[in-house]
């Protein structure tokens, strides 16, 4: 009776450690060698948007825009999905 | 005779016992054996369930290679579900669950991967908010970090590679802006026109323009294009422009003056038909706006949004229709 108690100890220890293992594994993904997905970061907060001024431009010029030493001001792609991106980088879009 | 019996039934009795004994020991050694057996494969599948499996960039692999160019974005927030349904009835992008771990899920458009969602929760006690995490190409994921290092930026993450994704990193510019770099498995998405509901444009705001694209043009070797001063018009506005293979790939800009938004950070834009609209929509679902619909350099609207856990970005409108006069 000892003997299967014992075993049954062994065997429930042993469960327990593997379940323990198997957990760690799978909980990793905080850290940066986890296994599951890792990099994820969120900014400093407290701040907020203030108004933007008229003439603040964010966008991309179109293209065709050139600038006083006749350089062309590079734009987006614009060709369709498939169709290859157009690489002129002087025509509008 | 009476003795014999006697001896023969208590030897019989010992032989029951033992092979009760015995079979009770069998049993028990087995069942552990069995119990071991069921936690070693629990944790073998456990371990191999866990490696979260990303789909690649491009399907099938494209072999191109556009550096510098912003190739993904993920958003990092404590509400994947609330995000869901935001960015879902906005935009119109559907979702689905990544096998190896529950706390991201993919964002398509039209069936194609258009962003990652990514669970995390707020650390307590601290000042963060949720964002918008940009990923530009790089051929080499180590190198951009040490060229980061080099040039006074930070890794926040260091390379990890995904299967079927690639190798990425996170970073931090000299500014303190964050960003991801990712060389994708299978190559980086070609060059097209994004549709409405896809990521078109991306900037950067910081405190000094100048000194960034330093940075950025020695890790993604930028042409860098002085819209300020080759514009002749906007001498107070600085705004570059970051192009590779002849195309604009972001812009970089001064955080406004009267912006009270002083941490630099990457702001990315997704095409939407009418900015205004957007706008409108995204406040019925629970967003805010920002910064009021506009009419930017390209002759469109534009407008930054948060969505409900406060995570910013863009929409822009983008049409050969777009001939709306310019703020002067």
């Amino acid at each position: 009776m000892k003997r299967m108690i014992r075993s049954w100890t062994i065997g429930a220890v042993g469960l327990l450690a593997l379940v323990t293992l198997a957990a760690c594994v799978v909980g990793g993904y905080e850290g940066d060698g986890g296994v599951g997905y890792v990099g994820g970061v969120y900014e400093p907060g407290g701040y907020v948007y203030g108004g933007w001024p008229a003439g603040y431009r964010v966008g991309p010029p179109r293209g065709g825009v050139r600038g006083p030493g006749g350089r062309a001001a590079p734009s987006i792609p614009h060709g369709a999905r498939g169709g290859g991106g157009h690489r002129d980088g002087g025509k509008g879009h | 005779m009476g003795l014999a019996r006697q001896s023969q039934s208590v030897r019989g009795e010992t032989a029951v016992n033992h092979s009760k004994h015995s079979a009770g020991n069998l049993l028990g050694q087995g069942l552990c054996a069995a119990l071991l057996y069921a936690a070693a494969i629990t944790a073998v599948h456990a371990a191999l369930g866990a490696a979260v499996v990303l789909p690649p960039l491009t399907q099938p692999a494209s072999g191109e290679h556009h550096v510098g160019k912003v190739v993904w974005a993920d958003l990092v927030t404590p509400d994947v579900d609330g995000a869901k349904r935001f960015y879902g009835a906005l935009f119109g992008w559907t979702f689905r669950g990544m096998p190896g771990d529950s706390n991201y899920a993919l964002a398509l458009l039209d069936g194609e991967p258009v962003a990652g969602l990514f669970q995390k929760a707020l650390p307590a006690g601290q000042s963060q908010q949720p964002a918008w995490l940009t990923f530009l190409a790089v051929r080499d994921v180590d190198a951009a970090q040490q060229g980061a290092l080099q040039h006074g930026g930070k890794v926040l993450f260091k390379a990890h590679y995904y299967p079927h994704r690639g190798r990425q990193a996170v970073l931090a510019d000299p500014d303190g802006a964050v960003f991801a770099v990712l060389a994708a498995e299978g190559g980086d998405p070609p060059d097209y026109l994004a549709v409405p509901g896809e990521w078109i444009w991306s900037s950067l705001l910081v405190a000094d323009p100048k000194h960034e694209t330093d940075f950025y043009k020695s890790l993604f070797d930028y042409d860098v294009y002085d819209l300020a001063s080759e514009g002749g018009s906007e001498a107070d506005a600085q705004h570059y422009i970051l192009s590779s293979d002849n195309y604009a790939r972001a812009g970089l800009n001064g955080l406004p003056a009267d912006s009270m938004r002083r941490h630099p950070h990457w702001l990315n834009f997704v095409r939407v038909a009418d900015a205004a609209d957007t706008a409108k929509k995204a406040v019925a679902l629970g967003g805010r706006v920002l910064v009021e619909p506009r009419i930017d350099r390209h002759g469109g609207r534009l407008a930054v949004l948060a969505d409900p856990s406060g995570a910013p970005f863009g929409v822009m409108e983008w049409s050969d229709a777009d001939t709306k006069q310019e703020p002067q």
